[in-house]
């Protein structure tokens, strides 16, 4: 299945694919959770902000055709 | 012993008093509020020799509390008509702090319309009055570098200067202080207080903190164990830690398009396509490219160090930041995606003294009206510059979104108590939309940050599409941020002291160290809950009731992309927001 994902600030280097910007297109095996994406990336183990479709997701959750899952770590300003 | 100076700008009298007992555990916003309710008329004209200027330090600044140099500049609000704190960073906190200055009060007014004034506070606390008539019509900049020319080599003093929108009475005039490098980039923006300062034929403050030490402590040991424990929660959290220091402010772009709350072309859409052009990271890189720095402190004792300065192509200084709200107001809301032609309408209100949030959000009801098209960031710097100049919209638009929403029928107007929405739109950050609506300040979003809950998930986590949980949310914030205020903290501690008990523990340690009072947790939210008492019951004597604290209609009518929701916090749950404030009034013999 094809997902969009974008990783932001201090993760964006953790990404496989080249590509500008945060976003890049991945294939995945259909089940794969946003956990399996988190250790295929091998991301920090330390709190994340994780959206998909721009609202806040589990890490447990499935991912599905289509969808856009954006990481952030902890971050804020305002 | 803090004492006040007190600047009479009718006849240029300048006395000195003794804090009075009952505002000695008061410092910043609190004691800022606590003046304008005792002294000034609800119903008298902002403009008028009736309103008081109010600068207040907070109760930590001048010692080194990390974080602490934050400065209240408190009156009636000629934006709003309520009360206004406007809050800055920047170093005259820290100077006024040193000097023992709990608050300068400027009251009257001069006959003489044409007069320019200038305030000097020496180092050894000698003030005097002085004409700077010439200096009339200049921007913050220049009056900056004319003040530097005027003191001695090897001074340390820092600035709090008016610009021509603030003497031009401008509703959006707000107030430059100057930061570590003389700058004068840190903004009393909101609420039109410049223009306070302008009728006061106020043009500048200088203070001098020359070789002064800190302040002393009562219990110096516990103050030094206090701070320690309180400077390593900012360092050990990773967003006032690793996040606010790398990216600074405006890391926010990114993640509030993700999560559908950047108002985009005047609060028509959530998500703006421009975000990743005009993000934090993005900002880093170019500003890195054109050998800008990307980290310090607006004020001495700041740790986080979320300050920049962005540079031109040709890496001169052009403005600090931008910050987030700067980035987003004429970026996203105006459907600008360009962050040079984003510095240029900053540094054009920061020279002419203009608040950024108000002036981004009048450009957006501005492009609204079809006048000028969204995204025209040429066409947007010659709307701002006609505040003073030729062409439309002209002098309006420096009384900011409401005043020019009206002048050009445009439909949608996001105000509230008459001032522009921040950076959140309040049907994607419902709890913002709670804070915008009650908030004594009008529409202020630092008033109660619950984008860290609905957003950041710092300090709890509540769906930022739902009603529920926000009014409780955004009240015990109200009052905690109403308590930093008084302090003189930086807000942004709030993180970590909403992560990390120890942080919390440490701000009454550090306060008690310091004063030698008691102080607690209780006693940190009666401080801000007596400062919120103020301000609600002076609001109240103004004339502003439970109609004065909503949001506009289209925020409950117009469902906001991608998520097309719309604010469903009902009218009667606003009004449970200052359920406290009777017993606590009553408490304070304000009945």
């Amino acid at each position: 299945m094809k997902v969009d994902i974008a990783l932001f600030a201090s993760l964006s280097g953790f990404h496989t694919e080249a590509g500008d910007g945060h976003t890049r297109h991945y294939e995945l095996a259909p089940g794969t959770t946003i956990a399996d994406v988190i250790a295929m990336f091998g991301l920090p183990d330390q709190p994340r902000i994780v959206f998909v479709g721009g609202r806040h997701a589990e890490e447990t959750s499935e991912l599905h055709e289509g969808e856009r899952l954006a990481i952030f770590p902890p971050v804020a300003g305002g | 012993m803090r004492y006040i100076l007190r600047v009479n700008m009718s006849d240029l009298a300048i006395t000195k008093e003794d804090l009075p007992a009952k505002w000695e555990r008061y410092g910043g916003r609190a004691l800022t509020s606590a003046v304008v309710f005792e002294e000034v008329p609800p119903t008298s004209d902002p403009l008028g020799a009736e309103n008081v200027l109010v600068i207040a330090p907070g109760l930590l600044s001048g010692t080194n509390t990390p974080n602490g140099g934050r400065l209240s500049i408190g009156a009636k609000s000629p934006l709003t008509g309520g009360i206004k704190e406007s809050n800055a960073g920047g170093q005259a906190a820290n100077g006024l702090g040193r000097l023992g200055i709990a608050a300068i009060i400027f009251s009257g007014k001069p006959a003489d319309e044409s007069a320019r004034y200038m305030l000097t506070i020496e180092a050894d606390g000698a003030a005097s009055m002085s004409r700077v008539d010439e200096w009339a019509g200049e921007g913050n900049y220049e009056t900056a570098d004319a003040i530097k020319a005027l003191r001695p080599e090897g001074d340390r003093c820092s600035t709090i200067t008016n610009g021509p929108a603030g003497e031009a009475g401008f509703k959006a005039a707000g107030i430059a202080v100057s930061d570590m490098k003389g700058y004068p980039n840190r903004f009393a923006g909101r609420g039109g207080l410049g223009a306070v300062m302008g009728s006061k034929g106020l043009k500048a403050i200088v203070i001098s903190d020359k070789d002064l030490s800190t302040p002393e402590h009562a219990d110096k040991e516990a103050f030094s164990a206090a701070i320690k424990t309180f400077s390593a929660a900012l360092k050990e959290h990773p967003v006032s830690g690793q996040g606010l220091p790398t990216y600074g402010t405006n890391v926010l772009t990114n993640i509030l398009s993700e999560a559908g709350g950047l108002p985009t072309r005047n609060f028509s859409n959530g998500s703006f396509e421009g975000a990743e052009a005009t993000s934090g990271e993005r900002q880093r890189e170019i500003t890195l490219e054109r050998g800008g720095n990307v980290q310090h402190g607006c004020h001495t004792g700041c740790v986080i160090q979320c300050s920049r300065y962005w540079v031109d192509k040709d890496g001169k200084y052009k403005t600090k930041g931008p910050e987030y709200e700067t980035v987003w107001s004429f970026g996203a809301n105006c459907g600008i995606n360009d962050l040079d032609a984003i510095a240029e309408l900053d540094r054009t209100c920061g020279d002419f003294g203009l608040d950024t949030i108000e002036m981004g959000a009048t450009m957006g009801v501005y492009m609204d009206s079809g006048e000028i098209a969204f995204g025209d960031g040429a066409a947007a710097l010659a709307a701002l510059k006609s505040v003073f100049g030729e062409g439309k919209p002209g002098r309006v638009m420096g009384d900011g979104t409401e005043a020019t929403g009206k002048a050009f029928n445009v439909e949608h107007i996001p105000v509230v108590k008459h001032q522009a929405l921040p950076a959140y739109d309040p049907r994607s950050v419902q709890g913002m939309g709670v804070t915008y609506a009650t908030t004594t300040m009008g529409a202020d979003h630092t008033a109660g940050y619950t984008v860290t809950a609905n957003i950041l998930k710092v300090g709890g986590d509540i769906d930022p599409l739902k009603p529920e949980g926000q009014v409780e949310l955004s009240r015990n914030l109200q009052i905690a941020t109403a308590m930093l205020d008084a302090l003189g903290l930086c807000i942004f501690v709030a993180f970590p002291v909403l992560d990390i008990p120890e942080a919390f523990t440490a701000i009454h340690e550090m306060a008690q160290a310091h004063t030698g009072d008691t102080w607690d947790v209780d006693a940190l939210m009666q401080l801000g809950k007596e400062t919120l008492v103020y301000e609600r019951l002076f609001n109240e004597r103004a004339g502003m009731g439970p109609e004065d604290d909503r949001l506009p209609a289209f925020f409950k009518n117009v469902e906001l992309p991608p998520h097309n929701v719309t604010f469903q916090v009902s009218d009667a749950d606003l009004d449970t927001v200052f359920d406290f404030v009777p017993e606590v009034a009553a408490g304070m013999g304000l009945a």
